[in-house]
């Protein structure tokens, strides 16, 4: 009965193409991508997320594709294009997209913006509401959401803020492009390394609930948001206006060209005194003319001209 | 590395010394405790790496409430339960409340050992991930500000530029009015 049994029979696997029996600890070696095949992926992977990958970057195809690769027993990543693209399910597709797309998130990651939100823009779009109906609703929308931790670190400021009231009308929405993330992000649930960093104690015995080894974010919390698969590619017609958006770290992911036009539907998608933040180290010179750069203390928000 | 510091939880005074020299031999940092509610009150004052602890235990603290203290406490203390042969189910069910492995009396100490350098691993590849990402944070905060600064003095030369734009082109001034209101902005 011991737990970390280092079996390592690859006959009971059944799987042909695993014919050698790897040795303990190993990885089993790549297969190379090849010029041409990195073309091939790089249009398909931008076609189906906007993502570029530059040639230069083709050892990201490795990195990010390799283990589909495998686990589909595909000999070539020109046999695994074909085989994704043939998929008429898309299930192969939304593989590629959680595999493709990078979940680099934390709680609160990045300070600034969150007191950003706290001390000036919260209270701002508060004050003017006030002088309009009260009951149209303040949005917020995180339009690369990840897994949600931007998300759920908003809804602690809103409620820290706020407190229980049910004064304000709040919409948070969180979009993300790939259907493993969103669908963490309803759920809820973090494992210990995805907690441990970014989040306070206090507020992780106040928010979260632990179940199992997982931490699970407290309904009353959860509530306050709602999630969305979203392709940032695809116009915004029918996500509606917002007061407040977080794009923070997608669009470096994207070509020039391709910023210039999120970037100006988004512009279109704000309210006329709503507010853009970006991640720390994007900017928008060059980028989107409509925006100017606005400092608060240690950050820099957006507003239209 | 820095050696592990342990704490062995064991009501039974035989086998907590005989785990405490064992380890101590092995260059481990071991402090013992003799149940579980001693175990909650060393855990909530002192950090340890590893919490080995006996499952079943007098005294109203047994092996699972240490495991969920320890947690309480500090999510980068790991959980090794000492289970009685054959209590699978109580192995499985502190597994899922976070234990990181069990070990079945009677101990099998090369087994112990093992688990222990497993850990160790982890807890060293841990370390790394999170010094690469502090010091990708420290870049991205030092070159956030860098960029953020540059963003506003571009906004703020373009607004200039657009004053002096309109002044130039200002029909009701002289060109030598206009020279000199221009160079005011």
């Amino acid at each position: 009965m011991v737990l970390n049994a280092t079996a390592n029979n690859p006959s009971g696997l059944g799987s042909p193409s695993l014919k050698q029996p790897l040795p303990i600890g190993s990885i089993r070696k790549n297969q190379q991508i090849k010029p041409d095949e990195v073309q091939l992926l790089s249009k398909y992977i931008y076609a189906i997320s906007g993502i570029h990958i530059e040639a230069t970057k083709a050892y990201l195809l490795e990195t990010r594709l390799g283990r589909l690769v495998e686990t589909l027993g595909c000999s070539s990543y020109g046999e695994f294009y074909h085989r994704v693209k043939s998929d008429s399910s898309k299930l192969l597709e939304k593989k590629v997209i959680d595999a493709i797309t990078t979940n680099e998130t934390l709680f609160f990651r990045d300070a600034n913006p969150f007191e950003l939100l706290r001390y000036k823009i919260i209270p701002e779009v508060i004050d003017s509401r006030a002088s309009e109906a009260l009951n149209k609703p303040i949005r917020i929308w995180s339009a690369a959401c990840s897994t949600g931790q931007e998300v759920f670190s908003i809804a602690i400021v809103l409620k820290e803020l706020l407190g229980p009231s049910k004064n304000y009308n709040i919409q948070l929405l969180g979009t993300d492009l790939s259907d493993a993330a969103i669908k963490q992000a309803s759920y809820g649930a973090y494992n210990k390394f995805e907690i441990e960093r970014g989040l306070p104690k206090n507020q992780l015995q106040r928010y979260f609930v632990s179940a199992g080894g997982t931490w699970k974010i407290k309904d009353d919390i959860r509530s306050m948001a709602t999630f969305r698969k979203f392709n940032l590619m695809h116009p915004f017609a029918a996500i509606g206006k917002f007061d407040i958006i977080f794009c923070r770290n997608v669009a470096i992911y994207f070509t020039l060209d391709d910023r210039k036009k999120l970037f100006s539907k988004i512009a279109d998608a704000l309210e006329p005194n709503g507010f853009l933040i970006i991640g720390s180290t994007e900017s928008l010179t060059g980028v989107c003319p409509r925006f100017i750069p606005k400092r608060h203390l240690k950050s820099i928000f957006y507003q239209l001209r | 590395m820095q050696a592990l510091k342990i704490l062995v939880v064991d009501d039974d005074p035989v086998t907590r010394s005989l785990l405490s020299k064992k380890l101590l031999k092995a260059d481990y940092e071991v402090e013992t405790a003799e149940n579980g509610v001693q175990a909650v009150r060393m855990i909530s004052s002192h950090f340890f790496d590893v919490v080995l602890t006996d499952l079943k235990m007098p005294g109203g603290v047994d092996g699972i409430g240490v495991l969920e203290s320890a947690k309480e406490n500090n999510l980068k203390t790991e959980v090794v339960l000492i289970t009685a042969h054959g209590s699978i189910d109580n192995a499985i069910t502190a597994m899922k409340k976070g234990a990181v492995d069990y070990l079945e009396k009677p101990i099998n100490f090369d087994e112990l050992f093992l688990r222990l350098e497993k850990i160790q691993n982890l807890k060293h590849l841990l370390k790394n991930a999170n010094d690469l990402r502090e010091a990708m944070e420290v870049t991205e905060q030092t070159s956030g500000e860098t960029i953020q600064n540059l963003e506003m003095t571009v906004a703020e030369l373009e607004s200039r530029l657009e004053k002096v734009r309109g002044i130039l082109s200002r029909q009701d001034l002289t060109a030598e009015q206009r020279i000199i209101k221009a160079i005011e902005c």
